[in-house]
């Protein structure tokens, strides 16, 4: 069976885990934090709509925000994860 | 017959309108549950630390050190390190707040405290204070405000990572108390629709009604025993959730 060690370094196949039981436990949090970012968006931009009686672009805008968010903190939980990964392999 | 009205009669509060000098007292059903289960959890608590040489004492005490040994290096270490066990207390306290509060659930007449939200928000509250808390003891209040900007980003960015960060935290605080919630709350209004299949049926055709009766129990009796694996799972991921996020701010450079 082919291990990691026997490519060159540069040409390593892409490794998901393995993970600790704590790194399981984020990842099946991090779809529903996704879509509480969202939610948090449109509920913001229903919110500024209502102030400002700006429909529908407070909301529009509230989907976006939100889902930016929603994509930062899935992309900052991989970087994180990753880096504990290469902080292991380098122990 | 009305399957919503009888659904939303079994799971929402009920308020029982108490009122004292002019003032409406929160006295509803489930905080009238959640005064009952503190009781019951300050009995269990009496009986795990009771002291004597019997049998029954040594019994209780060796399940109450099992049990800390459990959440102390089960979830506190793992979660927060060696630092974390000042907080076991929290962590032992309200893992079996959580399960006890599920389980009651299952009890017929009894309510899900946890189906509320208000209940679940109560207690992502306390483990996001607790996060707080833990964050400014580990790195003073000004090191807990600068461990939410990551290390390296330009000072320009500043300004956007800063708010992000908080919202990043708020997010999993609220996601604490949904995952609790929407699992109870689903759950029980499973088991409910499932014995009101039986009714429905039943209006059509009685005959029919009494056939329904026997897969719908079949199917009764399966989500009654996956509830009972999903209070404890959802007491275990909420309690773990907490040491992780606790370990996250207070390892955080």
């Amino acid at each position: 069976m082919t291990k990691k060690k026997d490519f060159p370094k540069e040409k390593r196949p892409i490794r998901l885990g393995p993970f600790s039981p704590q790194d399981h436990l984020v990842i099946t949090t991090l779809g529903l934090e996704f879509a509480v970012a969202v939610a948090l968006g449109v509920g913001g931009g229903f919110w500024i709509d209502t102030r400002f009686s700006s429909a529908p672009w407070g909301m529009v805008s509230g989907v976006f925000c939100g889902f930016a968010l929603g994509m930062y903190i899935l992309i900052k939980e991989s970087r994180r994860l990753s880096q504990e990964e290469k902080n292991k392999e380098q122990k | 017959m009305d399957v919503s009205h009888t659904i939303a009669h079994h799971i929402l509060d009920h308020d029982f309108g108490v009122m004292l000098g002019g003032f409406h007292l929160p006295v509803t059903a489930h905080t009238l549950t959640m005064l009952g289960i503190s009781i019951v959890l300050l009995a269990v608590a009496m009986l795990l630390s009771m002291k004597g040489k019997s049998l029954f004492a040594r019994l209780m005490n060796t399940i109450g050190e099992e049990y800390v040994s459990f959440m102390r290096d089960g979830i506190v270490i793992p979660g927060i390190g060696k630092e974390g066990v000042a907080f076991l207390p929290y962590f032992c306290t309200l893992f079996l707040f959580i399960l006890f509060s599920n389980l009651a659930g299952l009890i017929p007449q009894m309510k899900t405290i946890t189906s509320n939200i208000s209940v679940t928000g109560g207690l992502a509250l306390c483990s996001g204070g607790l996060i707080v808390y833990a964050g400014i003891q580990a790195h003073g209040f000004w090191g807990f405000i600068k461990s939410f900007v990551p290390g390296g980003t330009p000072w320009w960015l500043i300004p956007l990572m800063f708010p992000l960060e908080v919202i990043s935290l708020l997010i999993r605080v609220c996601v604490l108390a949904i995952r609790l919630f929407a699992n109870m709350l689903s759950g029980h209004m499973v088991l409910l629709s499932l014995l009101l299949i039986i009714f429905i049926i039943g209006q059509m055709s009685k005959i029919a009604g009494v056939g329904a009766a026997f897969p719908a129990m079949g199917l009764e009796i399966f989500m009654t025993f996956l509830e009972l694996l999903v209070a404890f799972l959802q007491a275990y991921v909420f309690t773990l959730l907490t040491s992780i996020y606790v370990g996250l701010v207070v390892h955080s450079h």
